[in-house]
């Protein structure tokens, strides 16, 4: 089998998510691997338009996975035009996801910035299916407006298991918005982490990501506990083609989820 | 971890011959018949690699090719990957995998380490099915340095002048004059070995071979001390070593890129029929000097000419994480190749003194 | 499946880009059963130059006021407009004149200058929104490819943007610059062409104008090594592309 060999999937479902994203439910053909992690990837294409590493907003759920989508490139605007019932090319997993057995038992602190929120959720789905085998688990989401905030629909369930922090650079709509505005590092205090016992996942913009992680340490977390989900440009996602190599790691095979102890003061990299 | 078991089972018993040189080629030329043999040809007053149609055509002596073997002839500069159709339902083929049954004979010792380096890429984790097919499908002739030319420092990196690996080819020739000391390490290689005139090897042969090794390591003027280099470089991201030579000199060409036989970074690109009905995914080598290789929606991680530059000689000379091996084999064709002669072993050093 | 709207526009120049996409390119006959030609002089007689189009392709420099007043009729008639052509991308040929005041031009050319009204040359994204960029003297068979395709397809056209060095590294060429020391302009121009003239041993003159990484400086300092002159430098970066800033940099960087 041709590791690049893409499967054929069907658009079961398109949710309009924001004003430029929306989520993808599709149905993959075949044999399609059942072993979906959090925080893993797929190389999402359309013959002719090209592939775009995009990770999985849902696992296996009915038969078909999610991807939640920003139309910003070549590739994702063109998706972005498809509809319901249209096909598209998927291949993958990759990557290494989220350490869901180091978080196990633990305190878990996720801390999502725009888009982020999307390669966290099936993390929340994990935590809401098996809650007994975690700690506190806090969820701090920032995004630049109300506008802006993702699956919002889902806070509320959310909310009966976990606890939700809220926060917008900029509330616009003039509608009442009971939650933090500014940014993501003002609701770190909100949580205070038991240093100790508690295990990071951050993923947002990277500059997000510095700061919320140097904001952790300072608040006496290790480097250790923290992970850190990075963004590289993908043509393969199978560490051949050489373009997500940050400072000699193939983000494609030794990420996307790194620890932050890893990755912290690379060259070419923010964090 | 070099080789990978491409070049199948190793010699059942101790192969080492003195052949007359006349001798060999009459033999490489009888293979002809069922490989395609490909070796260094002098082209006006340069060496290719390129198919022969005869043994006579060999310039064995050849200093430095631009274009290593191994990464034209095993990874291919541009090769078909899928022909996508739309129809009633999207079809996806594979094309045919080459049948063709290769040599490569006088690839020296820089490349053929190149050719392992190209394996840890493509036989790693993911195994690529076409560089796979011809990595097999191709016997390594390797060849042991005479001299070294202006720019080579491979002895520095322990990947020449002569060839000490004993897997991943499939023979080694040692230059005697008018005899080459031929060291068979595959079976598959011994099998095929019946070059007349032959005599086995003796300590005596072995000794001159020692003395070749010797002279030849005499020739290097270029060098590189890798002792500590990688964390050297690491921790010296804003030498001004960097900037000024990417300001100065470096045009972003990415000929250096593109001459490097470790260079394994390549671009898939979707080519559309103008009727609509087929793509051809195909992938080509791509160059980390290219302002667009690092480019994401919203962010370029490597918009300055500075860190393309930095990006491409740590990965040469620190990076060693990535593979456990530098990523140089130090055959110098970034350096010859460089339209204004940038040589990573001289920014190397300006960090390494600085340091001292 | 409707066929989109085609219009071809040319301002100064020699109109070969034109020519090269219906005539000689590999796939003319493709190219005029995929699009419906509205209006295009080389294969249409009369047309309709008011649109609407669905892709304008825009020819040839800006040098008369009156040019620039019909670019933006086609802007606003077009719901996607390329400039194909180094004229139109980078100013090209034409716009050799602005490297003279423009009364020194016209009193080289005409006697009586009462009737001629030309105005600084400007490739069209001086004056309009362009959505994609066909380089080339004429355009390369990749990138003219990729833009019809890409519209016929509805996606973002990806066009090559690394230097012609890379292209000429993929065919195996000898660097004639490395190697036998002709000025050649490969490794500052924006790939597309194929290395045609690497690969006739002649060195590259920029036709395609400068990527956007290139640093003309070093080059420029390479070909004084070389033993060009500063007159003979200057000539070759401003040959196709005298109105763009990165050249009249380099140019400055020469004279210090």
């Amino acid at each position: 089998m041709h590791p690049l060999k893409p499967a054929k999937a069907v658009l079961k479902n398109i949710r309009q998510e924001t004003a430029d994203v929306k989520t993808y439910t599709v149905q993959v053909d075949g044999a399609f691997s059942r072993e979906l992690s959090p925080g893993q990837f797929n190389m999402v294409g359309y013959p002719g338009v090209g592939e775009a590493p995009i990770s999985f907003s849902s696992l296996w759920e009915d038969g078909c996975i999610g991807h939640t989508v920003r139309s910003v490139g070549a590739v994702t605007a063109f998706i972005d035009k498809l509809a319901e019932g249209d096909e598209l090319l998927l291949r993958g997993p990759y990557g290494k996801g989220w350490p869901m057995d180091i978080a196990k038992g633990r305190d878990l602190l996720l801390v999502a910035g725009g888009l982020g929120l999307a390669p966290l959720r099936p993390v929340i789905r994990e935590v809401l299916q098996s809650r007994d085998s975690f700690g506190t688990v806090s969820l701090l989401c920032g995004a630049r407006n109300e506008k802006n905030l993702l699956f919002t629909d889902e806070y509320e369930a959310w909310r009966k298991k976990i606890s939700l922090f809220l926060t917008v650079d900029e509330a616009v709509t003039g509608e009442p918005w009971g939650h933090s505005v500014g940014l993501i590092t003002g609701l770190l205090d909100r949580v205070k982490p038991d240093t100790a016992g508690t295990c990071a996942f951050v993923v947002g913009p990277e500059i997000m990501m510095r700061f919320v992680c140097r904001g952790l340490m300072l608040r006496g977390m290790q480097p250790a506990d923290i992970f850190v989900s990075l963004e590289r440009r993908m043509k393969c996602g199978v560490a051949q083609c050489g373009h997500c190599q940050h400072a000699g790691f193939f983000v494609c095979r030794d990420g996307p989820v790194f620890p932050y102890a890893q990755v912290t003061g690379l060259m070419d990299g923010m964090l | 971890m070099y080789g990978n078991g491409m070049t199948g089972a190793p010699a059942s018993r101790i192969s080492d011959f003195l052949v007359p040189k006349a001798s060999f080629f009459r033999w490489l030329d009888s293979l002809r018949e069922s490989f395609s043999v490909v070796g260094p040809v002098a082209e006006e007053d340069r060496t290719v690699f390129r198919e022969i149609a005869s043994a006579d055509e060999l310039h064995m002596e050849y200093a430095s090719t631009m274009l290593s073997p191994g990464k034209v002839y095993l990874y291919s500069p541009r090769e078909d990957l899928f022909r996508i159709s739309f129809g009633k339902d999207l079809t996806i083929e594979e094309p045919p995998r080459s049948p063709v049954q290769r040599i490569i004979a006088g690839i020296h010792a820089c490349d053929t380490h190149a050719v392992f380096y190209l394996d840890r890429t493509f036989l790693g984790a993911f195994r690529d099915p076409l560089y796979e097919n011809r990595r097999s499908n191709t016997m390594l002739i390797a060849l042991n340095c005479s001299a070294a030319s202006r720019n080579c420092f491979c002895s520095s990196m322990g990947a020449g002048p002569f060839l000490k690996a004993e897997k991943g080819y499939d023979m080694l020739l040692t230059d005697l004059e008018d005899a080459y000391l031929v060291e068979i390490r595959t079976e598959r290689c011994r099998v095929l070995f019946n070059a007349d005139a032959t005599q086995s090897a003796d300590a005596e042969v072995f000794r001159r071979k020692e003395e070749k090794e010797r002279s030849a390591l005499r020739t290097f003027t270029k060098t590189i001390n890798t002792d500590g280099l990688d964390r050297a470089l690491r921790e010296n991201p804003e030498h001004p070593v960097w900037g000024r030579t990417a300001d100065e000199r470096c045009l972003s060409c990415a000929n250096c890129v593109m001459v490097c036989p470790t260079c394994f970074c390549h671009d898939v690109v979707d080519e559309l029929s103008m009727d609509m009905k087929t793509v051809r995914r195909y992938r080509e080598w791509d160059a980390c000097q290219d302002a667009r290789f690092a480019e994401v929606h919203g962010g370029n991680f490597r918009a300055r000419r500075t860190a393309r530059l930095r990006q491409f000689v740590t990965h040469k000379l620190d990076q060693t994480h990535q593979y456990g091996v530098f990523g140089t084999v130090g055959c110098g064709r970034c350096i010859t190749w460089c339209p204004t002669g940038i040589d990573l072993t001289e920014m190397a050093k300006a960090i390494q003194t600085r340091k001292a | 499946m409707t066929r989109p709207r085609l219009g071809f526009f040319k301002f100064s120049c020699c109109a070969g880009c034109e020519f090269q996409t219906f005539y000689f390119q590999k796939h003319p006959a493709e190219t005029l059963a995929a699009f419906e030609i509205v209006f295009a002089k080389m294969v249409l007689r009369g047309g309709a130059p008011e649109g609407p189009f669905d892709l304008a392709l825009v020819e040839g420099t800006i040098t008369e006021a009156w040019q620039a007043d019909e670019l933006k009729k086609i802007r606003k008639s077009s719901a996607l407009l390329f400039a194909i052509g180094a004229c139109a991308v980078n100013g090209g040929i034409p716009a050799l004149k602005a490297l003279a005041p423009e009364l020194e031009v016209e009193g080289k050319v005409y006697k009586n200058l009462s009737p001629i009204h030309s105005i600084r040359p400007h490739p069209v994204d001086a004056y309009i929104q362009v959505d994609g960029y066909i380089r080339g003297c004429p355009p390369g068979e990749r990138d003219l490819h990729e833009a019809l395709t890409s519209v016929l397809a509805q996606k973002k056209p990806g066009f090559l943007r690394c230097a012609v060095c890379v292209e000429c590294k993929l065919k195996g060429n000898i660097c004639i610059l490395t190697a036998y020391g002709m000025p050649c302009m490969g490794p500052v121009t924006n790939a597309g062409c194929d290395a045609l003239c690497p690969t006739c041993k002649r060195p590259c003159y920029s036709c395609f104008g400068l990527m956007k990484q290139a640093n003309a400086p070093a080059l420029a300092k390479k070909f004084r090594s070389l033993g060009l002159s500063e007159s003979d430098i200057r000539r070759k970066f401003t040959l196709f592309d005298a109105d763009a800033a990165l050249f009249s940099k380099a140019d400055k960087l020469n004279e210090d």
